[in-house]
């Protein structure tokens, strides 16, 4: 919302001698957030009206004119392109240092002494939209009119702001922090904040908008509604003798001050009214309406408004409309006129309308229709009902001196079940001191509350005894309606800035710790500063396609109702996909990629609430090698640097995203927590994926749970052990798994500290459809050195069940 | 025989001191110390000598063998050391060269950010609390203080779920605030609390390069009795110079947060200018940092707290804010954009 200070300081005298920043600052940190603060002046400095004294031609250019100019100081030769220039008339002059934008179009250019084809020019004339005005120039205009400013009958000299009363300051408050505040969206509201905060005196409302006695009793106007709720209260007044034409200069001003646009008298009258007093209005041709009687309901099936936007809208039964007493839509009540019983030239006779408006309906309605105005961003805050009559009272007031001769022909009439009610609230002073940290005299509560126009009854009248506090009605509409609604209202106006700082004590209860969070943290670290993972922060949704790609059923998603795009229509069941995603976006620039993601999952649980958990995803994508054994062995790692006891087993049930040969199920206790495996070849190809990818995905909580098993420290063997290798050729298909598992049976001594898979080679001197499978062994005791014979008999041992395994020995003559 | 121990002790010195590698030197070793080597040979002729000559002659080879080995040691130093000066002279690298590249893993900023956050917090005794991504519009709306219709459910646009609705819990929605957890945490451990809630909020809006529908925020929930507004103050004080690692100040003003009375903004000031005033704090010197207030009895009771007996303050701040206030990401956008090159900055 747009504030003038000008406006405002017709209620109450604001401060002189503080800058406009100052002003700003003090609302923003009392009021409401002020975003920015805008001096009209300044736009029109080094700008006078000027007189033309004399006119000729320039000796030198045909268009052009050489005009001598009473600046009001001196007289000074322009040369001016002007076709309407007159002797005698009155110019906006921009002396040099002034800044004008040329033609109204592009960048500010400041005013310099200058000289035209040889003839001195002394700054220039300006058109209407050089100086942010009116334009007189239509596009396609063959010749230039100047703006002619001789209606304002001013001395030449005079600064342009003040003849064109643009010296007004102008606040930009940031409407979301008037949202519970319906009584600041006009200006008296802000006055009467800014009364309280400056400690001065406010223009008591009742003595600006004095009653107006009606002129005769002609007319009747009668309201009928049809629902209580939807409008508690219809004000209404009915004049004759208007004359429709511009109004006034300084009227023009405070509109465009305050962001609006003049239209004429009446409708400039309505606007002024309700950026005044913050109550909207309207008015009808009374002639085309052609009865005094509105009816208030709400709208049928099948009806329509053309509203004064020239917008044809199909209104809906929850619609709130004025209509004559035929039924015909007169109006979207609350929120805009229709275009046919609106103010046109030759309206001479109005039906005045203040009401007011439920504020959910209106709200609805508005947002059904998509047409938010002012007055329904106001009706939707939930206004004062007491208002409806002031502003019809303070509507005659200007009709009348606007056109002076215009009568009012009825009484001013009230509709509605409306009636004031008395809300008092219990203030405790010492709430107000404990909830504040502030310690505040009960006399500066009372002082405070008192200047916001709430009535104080204090009967021990003590330091600490109990208030009753009467809310005005302009803040009891739901705003103010508790203790602490008033301790709000003592706390900004003395200045939350009075309000030291204090450190609470620490609590003598330790706080509960949150291992599973604490774990996450360790998690991140374990993935990416000993792994050498890289995390990325994914949405929690896919989209349809994305999820079929990955072969996940779509029955089993949780949908979102009101999605933003398609691509985010199903809450993720595995962050597998969208980590494909990233996968894919990063393959051309980092064909190598380790990724993690730890974050919420979102299943069915066939109750009310879904089944939240979080879960760890993990990618490696190499560009040719199949990454499964280094994704393997991450997760080892990861698991033992977590502290998880776990077994890989291959997956009973392979996820369908899986390779379903190539897939391990990560066990701890026994139980599934998670798999291990190589991307699926369906999903692969409809992801639009290149090269090699392993993926692993565990839940996190059940991770988090098993993490920390005890680890037992091992003393480090005192005797030394042996060592030697054997290597194995087996048929492609055998598996390492069942050769170690040989192995370690054939150890019947008990001799092997371990055992370990060093190499798997193919190709060059073996066969087709051949592996050679190498191993360290070590051969360690406790408790004594081992001698040669044992480790020979190992040795053969181990050769013949690795033979019995289907296995050949190369050299092993040599070796035993 | 000494005649010939000294003659031998000039020559074998001279070989040593022009011995001018330690090859050369070890042949000089051999030359005089080896089995067949010339001071062993000095010995040849003694089992012809009387017992007294024997003994003499023994002792004075032991003597020359003692001194040549010490000789020999002696120059093998000086060899070393005339080697290292020479290498000394001699080598070179390219320092210019790049070192070679050792791959590395990140964690997200935001999840650096939080941690730190957390941390904090835990020091001054919260307890960091998680809560459900999908809530229901009681705890998210309604037990907030924020009723069907009103204006500020309208400012946040809400996501709502496909899913039947509860009959006192209402519909699904995915929150738009973290603020759920107040109440969620007060019905589970009552008053007093200390708590933080950080987490993931959404809101339905279109993106754009400061708006995005999925960010996070940090909600703080402190009650007990006599709970005020300067200990939010002191609280948030010392949190912001501990984050930011230098003196910061907070400022509040009035605020509207149906959850909250009263209802304040917390502004801190700016850390691009400490406060001087700059583009970034539009010459104010603060930054909008926060809403925040006390809680509205009509939560608490929610929370089933008794209003009359307990009072306390809560916040939410956006940590994507903070995260890209203080790296100076400009486009939201790129935090959830996947892009390796980003993310590898981190």
């Amino acid at each position: 919302m747009d504030l003038s200070l000008s406006w405002i300081s017709d209620f109450t005298k604001v401060p002189t001698g503080i800058s406009a920043k100052e002003l700003g600052h003090a609302i923003t940190l009392h009021t409401a957030e002020v975003e920015g603060a805008h001096s009209q002046k300044e736009s029109y400095e080094n700008m006078v009206i000027g007189k033309v004294l004399e006119l000729k031609k320039h000796p030198d250019a045909d268009r052009l004119n050489l005009t001598k100019v009473d600046t009001g100081k001196e007289q000074v030769q322009i040369v001016c392109g002007g076709q309407n220039l007159k002797e005698g008339m009155l110019v906006a002059l921009a002396l040099p240092g002034a800044k004008v934008r040329w033609h109204g179009e592009g960048d500010l250019v400041e005013m310099k002494l200058t000289k035209i084809r040889g003839e001195e020019s002394y700054g220039m004339i300006c058109a209407g939209e050089e100086i942010g005005l009116e334009t007189d120039n239509p596009e396609g205009a063959t010749e230039v009119r100047i703006k002619d400013l001789s209606h304002l009958n001013v001395e030449p000299g005079t600064p342009l702001a003040e003849a064109l009363e643009k010296n007004d300051i102008v606040f930009d408050i940031d409407n979301k922090s008037l949202t519970h505040r319906p009584d600041l969206w006009g200006h008296y509201g802000f006055a009467r904040e800014l009364s309280t905060i400056f400690k001065s005196d406010l223009t008591p409302l009742s003595e600006w908008v004095p009653t107006q006695a009606p002129d005769s009793k002609e007319a009747q106007p009668m309201a009928s509604i049809e629902n209580d709720e939807l409008c508690p209260r219809f004000s209404m007044a009915i004049m004759d003798g208007v004359e429709i034409k511009p109004s006034p200069q300084w009227m023009q001003a405070r509109l465009e001050a305050a962001g609006m646009n003049a239209i004429n008298n009446i409708v400039d009258i309505t606007n002024y009214v309700m950026l005044e007093l913050g109550q909207p209005m309207h008015a009808y041709d009374r002639q085309v309406v052609d009865s005094d009687k509105l009816v208030v309901r709400y709208a049928k099936e099948g009806e329509t408004l053309t509203t004064l936007d020239e917008q044809e809208h199909a209104l809906h039964p929850e619609d709130p409309i004025v209509t004559d007493p035929n039924g015909e839509p007169l109006g979207l009540a609350g929120i805009k006129g229709g275009l046919k019983s609106g103010i046109n030239d030759e309206t001479s006779q109005v039906i005045l309308e203040a009401a007011n408006w439920h504020p959910i309906k209106v709200r609805r309605a508005s947002t059904r229709i998509g047409l938010r105005t002012d007055a329904s961003k106001r009706f939707e805050k939930g206004l004062d009902a007491k208002m409806t009559e002031v502003a019809i009272h303070r509507a005659i007031a200007l009709i009348k001196e606007l056109c002076p001769n215009a009568k009012l022909i009825s009484e001013i009439q009230n509709f509605g079940s409306w009636q004031e009610k008395d809300l008092q609230i219990e203030l405790r002073p010492k709430k107000v001191r404990s909830m504040l940290g502030l310690n505040i005299s009960k006399a500066r509560m009372v002082e405070i509350l008192t200047k916001l126009a709430f009535h104080i009854e204090d009967k021990e009248n003590t330091e600490d005894s109990l208030m009753l506090v009467s809310v005005p009605s302009h803040r009891a509409t739901g705003d103010v309606s508790l203790e602490e609604d008033l301790i709000e209202e003592i706390g900004r106006i003395e200045g939350y800035d009075q309000i030291p700082e204090i450190l609470p004590a620490l609590p003598i209860n330790l706080p509960k710790e949150n291992r599973e969070r604490r774990l996450k943290h360790d998690m991140r670290r374990i993935l990416a500063h000993q792994l050498k993972f890289i995390e990325t922060l994914n949405y929690s949704f896919y989209s349809k396609n994305r999820l079929e790609s990955c072969g996940l059923d779509e029955e089993e998603h949780i949908r979102v109702k009101n999605y933003l795009s398609k691509d985010q229509t199903h809450m993720r069941l595995s962050l597998v996909p969208n980590l494909l995603e990233v996968s894919r976006k990063n393959e051309k620039r980092f064909p190598a990629q380790s990724l993690f993601e730890i974050g919420h999952i979102y299943e069915k649980s066939g109750e009310y609430m879904p089944k939240e958990s979080k879960s760890l995803g993990l990618l490696i994508r190499r560009d040719k090698e199949n990454p499964f054994y280094e994704m393997k062995g991450a997760v080892e790692a990861m698991l033992s640097l977590f502290q998880v006891a776990f077994k890989l087993l291959p997956s009973r049930q392979a996820s369908p995203m899986a390779h379903p040969k190539m897939s391990l199920d990560v066990l701890v206790r026994g139980k599934s927590i998670g798999s291990l495996y190589v991307l699926h070849p369906a999903a692969h190809k409809a992801m639009d994926l290149t090269g090699e990818i392993a993926i692993a995905e565990l839940n996190f909580n059940a991770l988090a749970t098993a993490a920390g098993s005890e680890q037992k420290f091992k003393e480090p063997n005192k005797f030394p052990g042996m060592e030697f290798d054997v290597s194995v050729l087996v048929p492609e298909k055998k598996e390492v798994g069942s050769l170690l598992k040989a192995i370690k049976k054939a150890d019947k001594g008990k001799l092997l500290s371990s055992v370990k898979c060093t190499n798997i080679y193919r190709g060059k001197n073996l066969k087709e459809g051949e592996k050679s499978v190498s191993f360290k062994l070590t051969l360690q005791k406790e408790d004594r050195t081992l001698t040669q014979e044992e480790s020979q008999v190992l040795q053969s041992e181990v050769f013949l069940a690795l033979e019995t395994e289907g296995g050949t020995i190369p050299g092993k003559e040599l070796l035993s | 025989m000494n005649s010939n121990i000294s003659q031998l002790k000039e020559e074998a010195l001279a070989a040593i001191a022009s011995a001018s590698s330690l090859d050369a030197l070890k042949e000089v070793e051999r030359e005089f110390l080896g089995k067949k080597g010339k001071v062993t040979g000095l010995l040849k002729g003694v089992k012809d000598l009387s017992i007294e000559e024997k003994k003499s002659t023994g002792k004075a080879v032991n003597v020359l063998k003692n001194e040549l080995n010490e000789a020999l040691q002696v120059q093998a130093r000086k060899i070393e050391k005339e080697q290292i000066e020479k290498a000394l002279k001699e080598d070179w690298i390219d320092l210019t060269a790049p070192g070679k590249e050792f791959e590395r893993g990140h964690i997200h900023p935001l999840y650096q950010a939080q941690e730190e956050v957390e941390r904090i917090f835990g020091e001054m005794g919260f307890t960091v609390v998680d809560g459900p991504e999908i809530e229901s519009e009681f705890y998210n709306f309604d037990g907030l203080n924020i009723p069907a219709d009103h204006p500020a459910r309208d400012m946040q646009d809400t996501f709502f779920l496909d899913a039947p609705a509860d009959e006192t819990e209402g519909r699904l929605v995915l929150r738009t605030q973290t603020s759920p957890n107040q109440i969620r945490a007060m019905q589970k451990w009552g008053a007093p609390l200390r708590i933080i809630v950080p987490g993931r909020v959404f809101r339905n809006e279109a993106l754009d390069a400061t708006h995005e529908h999925t960010f996070d925020q940090v909600e703080g929930l402190l009650i007990d009795e006599n709970i005020s507004l300067a200990d939010l103050k002191g609280v948030m004080t010392e949190f912001l110079t501990r984050l930011f690692k230098k003196e910061m100040k907070v400022r509040f003003r009035p605020g509207y947060f149906p959850f909250v009375e009263p209802g304040l903004e917390l502004d801190m000031s700016c850390v691009f200018c400490d406060g001087k005033g700059c583009r970034i704090c539009k010459n104010t010197g603060y930054i909008e940092f926060m809403g925040c207030g006390m809680v509205h009895p009509n939560v608490l009771r929610a929370g089933k707290v008794d209003p009359e007996k307990y009072q306390g303050w809560a916040f939410g701040f956006g940590l994507t804010r903070l995260v890209m206030m203080r790296y100076g990401i400009t486009d939201i956008r790129h935090l959830t954009s996947g892009d390796l090159r980003i993310l590898k900055q981190f």
